[in-house]
């Protein structure tokens, strides 16, 4: 009989390569389809059961778990990865997207349900590759930048985990952590050791979490891209590098701490990540808000909300790590449907830049409300689960006395607002441009994806409890307290049910004064006061070119200094050492060639060998 | 637009308000907002009334740039055909009651330019006029009492301009298409999109 | 079941919130009058002109979302303000704190931003674009302000706020929190829309900005939620700094001083352009949060 987890982890892969394999039109969606439904389905059925599972391969033994934790990042994954696969159902148009979108799938849930550094290892590469050749069919340039980074994050993790097996000599997370957290105050780990350890784990996962120094494969690898997959791809890759910090607490939590000590009353290693959090909020955000492509400027986004992760974790507290697993959840579900959305746009359109597009509410409106909805939720509107789980990062950031830091998550947010109102306006108003004049409404399962992805928005932030309580199971104590409407910290309330009740009250006494007026007749668009002037459709009534040019004046210190321009440069330097070396060497010069035969000659004629 | 299209612009139903007109006839009258359009010679004569010596903020009059929210229309001085277009087009996105107020005596026969060929001598054929204020240009003393004078006829209910620009609009239209030619407004527009 | 006594202070406190906003918005236009030594309007106008636009008899639309902002925008503001603990009305204050309420009292802001972009004027759209910038420029030392509050205080619940300033005296008594007053001054000038930051609405560049294809009913549903929102904000600043109110008139002494400063600050300046403020925003009122965020840690 086959283990719950291993039908879990290997369905999407099995359903991908048969899919692959048949390749015939409606039969391969299927396949994915239900490959994608069977790991929610079965998770859902696992809800309180912890099980635990292992097999020995090669000399090294996989163990896989479920616990808890590791149920909610894997429901979360493999639910974004539902609506990825009905997104695809309408956009993907070969089974080599379906059986890479599904081999990730796989690496994901396998990342989230391994209990020890090997199976975790080789599932992160899964992951890694599936998701890179994705990518490799669009775009070589970008793929090349994702392919190079991921190797240097993976390296260092098994440099890691190397590290680690010497100092403890066992590779599965219990044992590893008993030893740490014996070994914590006897201290045979070395500082020097533990700080390496700690900066390869952190450059291993910020990779692929996208935080600041490293995040310049995500704006090229997101774009170029099947957008369905781009909704898995930010919603669910990007929490396993958030996953990969969370382990680095688990496991060396108390080491980290014996060895680093505390700066100013607060964790040191954790200080660190809140930074990493913080910087990466505000530097991907103002990025973000100077895109003129739809697809960059929601990856400049998934980067600065994963931020906002990083921030959660690296404030120490039991509430940061409440408000951090909440933004996990919120993050995943309007982001991927923020991609669905993108998806459909480009489906429909064929247009990427801001430029092309406009006034498309009237003819797409059940994608533009599927829009709003994500909108609310990102922009931290309050009866959305957004709001829900940004509240919550307030309260510990603020409670736990990092000041700078929470003033970071406020100007995020009003970044995000402000990026977040671009698309809007830039897309579903305004005038229409001629040729977006029979754009049609996106296809079914596209929407039925979306709606999916709606729904948890919609529940989770008027019942953020819901959440709450499953986390603090987690956690193991009521650290956020309250019902299921209500979320009560020690030193604040969020009444989620109260506060749709208020704006519901307000909306009908503002729809009581509007019903009493005149009644409205609509008018077209090229009805407007242009001072008098008459229009006519011809003329450009909207702004869809830098939207926010001031902003880039006012930040125009600032953004003379780029990541990405420094990391081309390093590897143009690279590439030039390599190419003058091996014109230097290799100068098809048959002198040069038999000078290097007779030094060899010389030198094994010396050593003894010939 | 080449057809008298009546059924886009004025033939919608209006909204009568039964129990609170008297109401909101007093609140017309104490709170006209005037469309910031200042046309002609007589736009110099705007800044007087607004400032702290003949203050017309104190009856609740304001300047208001869009002509959405504004109720009156002062037409100040002499109307060439060119800022007639405009003057109609922003008096037709005013939404009802609005009121016009035409200072001067160009409006009413010419004024100085009665030979002018380029000077629209008769306004009331184009736009309904509600209070006309003779001079050449009235003192601000005489823009009040202009303005009192619209008051009072609101308060009366005989400010009926908007009235009669409903009721006898192919009047109106006929004498517009006349003066600019059919489909003026496409034309127009056309005409300024080489600059933009 | 229900508790009627609480549904009628809601409703009572509406009406009384409507009132007291739109007088303060004439007194808003009187005092600017009589600096500039004219005789100004009478303080209850803004009513007047509530009464003309909604007598206004026809009404146009561009679309549903171009309907929907305005009625979004009053009921976003009529929900702030029942989560602010009004003199000594409690309301609905014990559910929500303090993020809660500064989160929506910049909802609005989206209601009036998403009708201003569907009615497709340009004006409307740089001004939205305008709208959007002093937002963003005004949150970093927005948010450093109240998190000062926050971490002297130790609560993010309004009503303990009221509690312990009623206890141990005024917010700005404390020196931190007297920068911290300062700083959210400046920003509240934004907040309210007055000069030198009222960039959004700039009448006589873009002919009242956002809200240039907004007439009758409309303009009459944004200025009911100007005043609501006058109201919140200025009873937000006096329960923040001021320590809250035993009785609504003492509630309405603060509120008037708020207003005042902020009116006087307003007559004085003329407007900066966008980046300009921006520049500035994040210049000495960041730094002057900093150091009182820092004062308070």
């Amino acid at each position: 009989m086959i283990n719950e987890l291993m039908i879990i982890i290997f369905a999407p892969l099995v359903a991908g390569v048969i899919a692959w394999a048949l390749d015939i039109k409606i039969l391969r969606e299927i396949l994915g389809l239900c490959g994608s439904a069977v790991p929610l389905a079965l998770l859902l059925r696992l809800y309180n059961e912890s099980i635990n599972y292992s097999f020995t391969i090669g000399g090294f033994t996989l163990q896989f778990q479920l616990s808890t934790l590791t149920w909610y990042f894997a429901v979360i994954a493999s639910l974004v990865g539902l609506a990825m696969a009905f997104g695809m159902t309408s956009t993907s148009k070969s089974s080599y997207d379906w059986l890479f979108a599904l081999m990730s799938y796989t690496g994901v849930l396998g990342v989230f349900l391994s209990a020890d550094f090997v199976g975790f290892f080789l599932f992160w590469e899964l992951m890694t590759f599936a998701s890179f050749m994705m990518v490799l069919k669009r775009n070589k340039h970008e793929s090349l930048k994702y392919f190079v980074l991921s190797v240097i994050g993976a390296y260092a993790m098994l440099i890691a985990i190397g590290m680690l097996y010497a100092k403890t000599g066992a590779l599965d997370f219990a044992t590893i952590r008993q030893i740490l957290y014996i070994d914590a105050s006897m201290g045979t780990i070395t500082k020097g050791e533990t700080v390496m350890i700690f900066a390869l784990f952190l450059t291993a996962f910020g990779v692929k979490a996208g935080s600041v120094p490293l995040h310049v494969w995500a704006p090229g690898a997101y774009s170029e891209n099947d957008q369905s997959y781009t909704a898995f791809f930010s919603g669910a890759l990007s929490k396993a590098g958030a996953y990969g910090f969370f382990l680095i607490y688990l496991l060396m939590a108390y080491k980290l701490y014996a060895e680093l000590g505390t700066f100013h009353g607060h964790l040191t290693f954790a200080y660190i990540i809140a930074w990493i959090g913080a910087i990466t909020v505000v530097v991907a955000g103002f990025l973000a808000v100077l895109q003129e492509d739809i697809r960059k400027l929601f990856a400049y986004s998934s980067v600065s909300q994963v931020g906002y992760i990083l921030l959660a974790l690296g404030l120490g507290t039991a509430l940061g790590f409440s408000g951090a697993l909440f933004h996990v959840l919120s993050h995943a579900v309007f982001k991927g449907l923020f991609w669905l959305v993108t998806a459909a746009i480009i489906l429909q359109t064929g247009k990427t830049q801001f430029k092309d597009m406009g006034g498309l509410a009237e003819k797409m409106p059940f994608t533009f409300a599927m829009g709003l909805i994500a909108v609310l939720s990102l922009a931290g509107i309050p009866p959305m689960a957004g709001f829900a789980s940004k509240w919550l990062i307030y309260e510990a950031a603020i409670s736990a006395h990092m000041p700078l830091v929470a003033g970071s998550i406020f100007l995020g947010s009003g970044i995000a607002f402000a990026y977040v109102v671009r698309f809007l306006y830039a897309v579903w108003f305004g005038q229409r441009p001629s040729d977006l004049e029979d754009v049609r409404e996106a296809p079914l399962p596209l929407l039925v994806g979306m709606t999916l992805l709606a729904i948890p928005n919609l529940v989770f932030g008027i019942a953020p409890g819901l959440v709450t309580g499953y986390i603090n199971k987690i956690l193991g104590g009521e650290v956020v307290g309250g019902d299921y409407y209500k979320l009560v910290t020690p030193t604040g309330t969020y009444n989620a049910l109260l506060v749709t009740i208020a704006l519901t009250i307000g909306l009908a006494i503002a729809g009581l004064i509007y019903l009493y007026g005149a009644r409205a007749r609509k008018i077209p668009v090229t009805n407007t006061y242009q001072s008098g002037n008459p229009v006519t459709e011809e003329f450009n009534l909207s702004i869809r070119k830098n939207f926010y040019k001031p902003l880039a004046e006012a930040l125009d210190f600032w953004l003379k200094y780029s990541w990405d321009r420094f990391y081309e440069r390093l590897a143009g330097i690279i590439e030039d050492l390599a190419d003058s070396l091996r014109q230097s060497f290799y100068n098809g010069n048959v002198q040069s060639y038999s000078w290097y035969l007779a030094i060899v000659l010389l030198i094994l004629a010396l050593w003894g060998v010939l | 637009m080449s057809e008298r299209k009546n059924e886009d612009f004025i033939s919608y139903e209006l909204q009568e308000f039964k129990l609170f007109e008297p109401l909101f006839r007093w609140a017309r009258k104490k709170s006209l907002w005037i469309v910031a359009f200042c046309t002609g010679c007589g736009g110099i004569e705007m800044p007087p009334l607004a400032t702290a010596r003949y203050d017309f903020e104190r009856f609740g009059i304001m300047p208001n740039p869009a002509p959405r929210m504004a109720d009156l229309f002062l037409i100040t001085g002499y109307v060439t055909p060119k800022t007639l277009k405009r003057i109609i087009i922003t008096y037709e996105m005013m939404q009802d009651p609005k009121y016009v107020l035409a200072h001067g005596s160009c409006p009413i026969n010419g004024g100085v330019y009665w030979d002018s060929y380029n000077v629209v001598k008769q306004l009331d054929k184009y736009i309904p006029i509600d209070v006309a204020i003779a001079g050449c240009m009235p003192r601000p003393e005489a823009v009040m009492d202009g303005i009192m004078e619209i008051m009072r006829k609101i308060e009366n209910g005989e400010a009926d301009g908007w009235k009669r620009y409903r009721e006898n609009y192919e009047y109106y239209r006929k004498n517009q298409d006349e003066l600019f030619g059919e489909g003026w407004r496409e034309k127009d527009a056309r005409r300024w999109l080489a600059w933009i | 079941m229900f508790d009627w006594k609480l549904i009628l202070e809601v409703i009572g406190m509406l009406i009384y919130a409507t009132f007291v906003g739109f007088i303060f918005m004439g007194i808003e236009r009187k005092a600017m009058a009589r600096i500039q030594r004219r005789v100004g309007p009478p303080i209850y106008q803004p009513i007047i002109d509530t009464l003309k636009l909604l007598g206004k008899k026809e009404s146009v639309s561009h679309g549903f979302i171009y309907d929907f902002g305005p009625i979004f925008a009053l009921g976003a503001s009529i929900a702030a303000l029942l989560f602010i603990p009004i003199a000594n009305f409690q309301l609905f204050s014990a559910n929500a704190d303090l993020i809660v309420v500064a989160y929506l009292l910049e909802v609005p802001m989206l209601g009036i931003m998403l009708g201003a972009m569907s009615s497709g004027n340009p004006y409307s759209a740089v001004g939205v674009q305008r709208g959007l910038l002093t937002m963003v420029a005004m949150q970093l030392p927005y948010g450093l302000a109240l998190i000062a509050i926050i971490q002297h205080w130790g609560t993010f619940k309004l009503n303990e706020l009221v509690s312990l300033q009623q206890a141990h005296g005024w917010s700005i008594l404390v020196p931190a929190l007297f920068v911290a007053m300062i700083v959210f001054d400046i920003v509240f000038q934004a907040m309210l829309g007055l000069e030198p930051f009222d960039i959004v609405s700039a009448p006589a560049e873009i002919s009242m900005g956002p809200m240039v294809e907004y007439g009758g009913k409309h303009a009459a549903l944004l200025f009911t939620q100007h005043a609501v929102q006058l109201f919140a904000e200025t009873a937000f600043f006096a329960v923040i700094f001021l320590g809250g109110a035993s009785n609504l008139l003492e509630l309405l002494i603060k509120q008037i001083a708020v207003l005042f400063i902020a009116i006087f600050v307003a007559s004085i300046y003329p407007r900066f352009t966008i980046d300009q403020a921006a520049k500035f925003f994040w210049k000495w009122p960041t730094i002057l949060g900093i150091i009182a965020v820092l004062l308070t840690v």
